[in-house]
């Protein structure tokens, strides 16, 4: 009996993430359309050692904020439809800017895998990545891939499938905001907590900070669901 | 140029890097910046000012393209 | 209850930290997640990269240059589309001649002048050519837009365009819309959900039918042969341009008045450039090019199918000569030596499409071309040329082979001398030429301006979800096109063009 996996794909557009999703999917992908929007949401299946993976395309976002639509289904997706692994591709050479976005997801509380795409240019300029330490600062396991040649696919998958079984001794881990933020976050992570309906659907930490940011979207699903 | 004076980012010297200070928008603008690695405190350098039109900013080793309105209110210092 | 606790702490705890912190709170925890990276990195590369001028920044320096941009890409898009035109030629050639060979493969298995024959024939295996023939061309568009996207350049043409598109009121990531829609307007539609704002989108959408669509093509060429056979090409031209002018006015109007808005920010990655992979290209270029063929090609189809019906029925309408009978004559004449076997078939064949074209005038087609002449005949056209637009209505690809049944030539396309002749010579009942290169211009024009394609108009409502938009476009296209059309040929006429 195959185990079934949704796998969600994000990064930043231009990081090579269609490319990787080419390379896991290959012509078993299919085009449809997010529910009740005209944004376009590709799906793809592959079989990997008895495992059955569904992978998800997200649009490609640059953050997870409430201001653009596609960010709005990337995040939606994720916190609503919970899929197994997120697959977060980063661009080598653009580390910092690409890690913006991982943050987010670390926030999430998701299981993460990080692909570190197009690490042969980066290599190529002379820079060093070390991914072991990268890896256990961003408690996800780091996995160098070359979207383009197709390399580093089978580790992804590999890695995927690790992530979503638990095999893997990840510590979570997330950005810290100073003490004064953390402080507000904590009473209202409080409260939330006592809320068994939030805390069934949504990260308690991810939540807090959202509301504390003024994000409108999350601010209505938590009024929105007031009795 | 006099250095430490704080202008608009489309009167920024050519090829010469220069930090963000401040982006005088909305939210929706600046965490749209922001995410793009244009957040204060950040040197950037504008590559292409050609008088009209967008600009070519290089930021966090990425090319972003600004248009004219947006980079008017993007405050830099030299 | 809790809820609302919830939310009150947040109101309490944000305030405190504006306090503190004297700015936003998005601001402040967007800079602490860039310093958490920045300790990150510092730690985890080694060499990092350095602020060069990269070999894409010295491209640049010419591709985006104030001089050098605009003359760049409009080479870039003068090749693009030469190569299209030019490369899909021949497999055209292949589907007309592959569709021919099937009619008459298939139509020999039916019975002469029985109404399966002509379904089959004439409705299903024509519809299917219909659709299928300009797939090459769809196809070998959507190959090139692939290698301008995966290149990076349209980054760079999105760039170099905005600052007119700024004044349309738009922003550069209008125009590549733009440009597809100069392939085929439902893939320039498509195309407009890359565009953030919905001020913005909507215009796009809107204007995208004045970007003169390759199916409107066969019409242009069958006039232009027919009346400005030595400024063929400038024709032609102007043409394309007028849409293009329309579609800026009509831009500026939109954006002012229908969806007004303040410019939306223009802000785009420009990635590196780089070389496009041959399996990244056939990838873009398949997934747009079958969803093309889903939603445009199954709409086109179904509409020529009913243009089918519409045009062969009533199937025996009574006819002013009994055919049959002369039909028979011609060949009793041949069978008795008073005629060769050649005026024989010519006999036959004149009669057959008179027979059609008598069978067209008095069909449901007909009937609807004779409402509409009133409408038309300020612009110099007659009820034939009525019909022709009305089914240009469901696809601008029926056009030319409505006019070719019209005309009595049987099946013709945009190169046969026999309608281009007959176009020339018609006349109404007073004998005065229909067609003059006045008129014909000015049904180049109403071909331009009107009422996109059916496909694109059920594409419209995919984009726009809801009705109002596509009966919109539908509605002021028209207008417009018979504005346009009047002036054009009215005001011919008034400064003595006739």
């Amino acid at each position: 009996m195959a185990k079934k996996i949704t796998v969600a794909l994000a990064g930043n557009p231009n990081s090579g993430k269609t490319t990787i999703f080419n390379n896991l999917t290959g012509a078993r992908q299919h085009v449809g359309n997010w529910p009740g929007v005209t944004v376009e949401k590709k799906e793809g299946n592959l079989k990997h050692d008895g495992y059955e993976i569904n992978v998800v395309d997200l649009p490609g976002t640059y953050s997870l904020t409430a201001y653009s639509l596609d960010e709005v289904i990337a995040r939606n997706f994720v916190v609503e439809e919970r899929p197994d692994v997120v697959v977060d591709i980063v661009d080598a050479s653009n580390l910092e800017r690409n890690l913006y976005l991982t943050t987010q997801f670390m926030e999430l509380g998701v299981k993460l895998v990080i692909a570190l795409n197009m690490s042969d240019l980066a290599e190529a300029r002379g820079q060093k990545i070390d991914t072991k330490k990268l890896s256990e600062f961003l408690g996800a396991p780091v996995v160098p891939t070359v979207g383009h040649k197709n390399k580093g696919t089978d580790e992804l998958i590999k890695a995927i499938v690790d992530m979503a079984d638990e095999k893997l001794n990840m510590n979570r881990v997330t950005a810290e905001y100073g003490e004064e933020i953390e402080e507000e976050i904590r009473k209202i992570e409080e409260l939330i907590q006592r809320d068994t309906g939030l805390m069934q659907r949504y990260p308690s930490r991810w939540l807090a900070l959202k509301l504390l940011e003024g994000d409108e979207e999350v601010a209505k699903k938590v009024t929105g669901e007031e009795i | 140029m006099i250095e430490g004076r704080i202008m608009p980012l489309t009167m920024a010297p050519p090829c010469k890097e220069v930090t963000l200070i401040d982006v005088n928008g909305g939210r929706g603008i600046r965490m749209r910046l922001y995410s793009l690695g244009l957040i204060p405190g950040v040197r950037l350098r504008v590559l292409n000012n050609n008088g009209a039109g967008p600009l070519m900013v290089a930021v966090m080793n990425l090319r972003v393209a600004l248009g004219r309105g947006m980079a008017h209110k993007i405050m830099v210092e030299a | 209850m809790e809820r609302r606790e919830i939310l009150d702490q947040v109101r309490r705890s944000s305030e405190h930290l504006k306090g503190i912190f004297g700015g936003d709170i998005e601001t402040i925890i967007s800079e602490q997640r860039y310093g958490f990276i920045s300790g990150i990195c510092k730690q985890v590369v080694t060499r990092p990269m350095e602020e060069r001028l990269t070999t894409s920044d010295k491209i640049d320096r010419v591709v985006i240059n104030r001089v050098l941009g605009i003359p760049i890409f409009l080479f870039f898009m003068w090749l693009m589309f030469k190569f299209t035109f030019t490369v899909s030629e021949t497999p055209m050639g292949w589907v007309e001649a592959g569709q021919e060979w099937l009619g008459d493969t298939v139509g020999g298995l039916f019975p002469d002048g029985s109404k399966l024959k002509s379904l089959i024939v004439e409705g299903v295996i024509g519809g299917l050519g219909s659709v299928i023939i300009f797939v090459p061309l769809i196809f070998i568009l959507f190959f090139c837009i692939a290698i301008l996207e995966d290149s990076g350049y349209m980054a760079r043409a999105a760039f170099v365009m905005d600052r007119f598109m700024y004044k349309i009121g738009l922003h550069g990531r209008s125009f590549i819309p733009m440009i597809l829609g100069f392939g085929c307007n439902i893939a320039g539609i498509m195309a407009c959900r890359t565009i953030e704002q919905k001020r913005d989108r909507f215009t796009t959408i809107l204007v995208n039918p004045f970007m003169s669509c390759g199916a409107r093509l066969p019409v242009y060429a069958l006039l232009i042969g027919a009346f400005f056979p030595e400024k063929g090409g400038t024709v032609l031209y102007s043409i394309y341009i007028l849409g293009i002018v329309m579609a800026i006015i009509m831009a500026k109007i939109f954006r002012k008045y229908l969806f007004p808005g303040p410019p939306s920010p223009f802000v785009m990655e420009l990635p590196p450039y780089r070389m496009p992979t041959i399996k990244g290209v056939i990838i873009h270029m398949w997934e747009r090019g079958v969803l093309y063929l889903k939603k445009a090609g199954t709409i086109i189809f179904a509409g020529c199918v009913l243009v089918w019906f519409l045009s062969n029925f009533p199937w025996s309408p009574g006819y002013s000569k009994d055919y049959d009978v002369l039909k028979q004559k011609a060949e009793s004449d041949f069978a008795s030596g008073l005629v060769t076997k050649d005026t024989m078939d010519e006999t036959i064949i004149n009669l057959e499409n008179e027979q059609a074209r008598e069978k067209m005038q008095r069909s449901y087609m007909g009937s609807l071309g004779r409402i509409i002449e009133p409408v038309v005949k300020p612009l110099g056209f007659d009820w034939k040329i009525g019909v022709g637009l009305a089914g240009g209505f469901i696809a601008k690809e029926i056009v030319v082979g409505t006019l070719g049944t019209l005309y009595a030539v049987g099946e013709a396309d945009e190169e046969s001398v026999p309608l281009r002749e007959r176009i020339q010579n018609d006349t109404w009942p007073d004998g005065k030429k229909i067609f003059t290169p006045l008129t014909a211009f000015a049904l180049m024009v109403f071909a331009l301006l009107y009422i996109p394609c059916v496909a694109s108009i059920a594409v419209i409502y995919r984009e726009t979800n809801s009705w109002k938009w596509p009966l919109f476009a539908a509605g002021y296209t028209t207008a417009l096109a018979w504005v346009v059309s009047f002036m054009v040929y009215q005001g011919g006429k008034l400064i003595g063009l006739e």
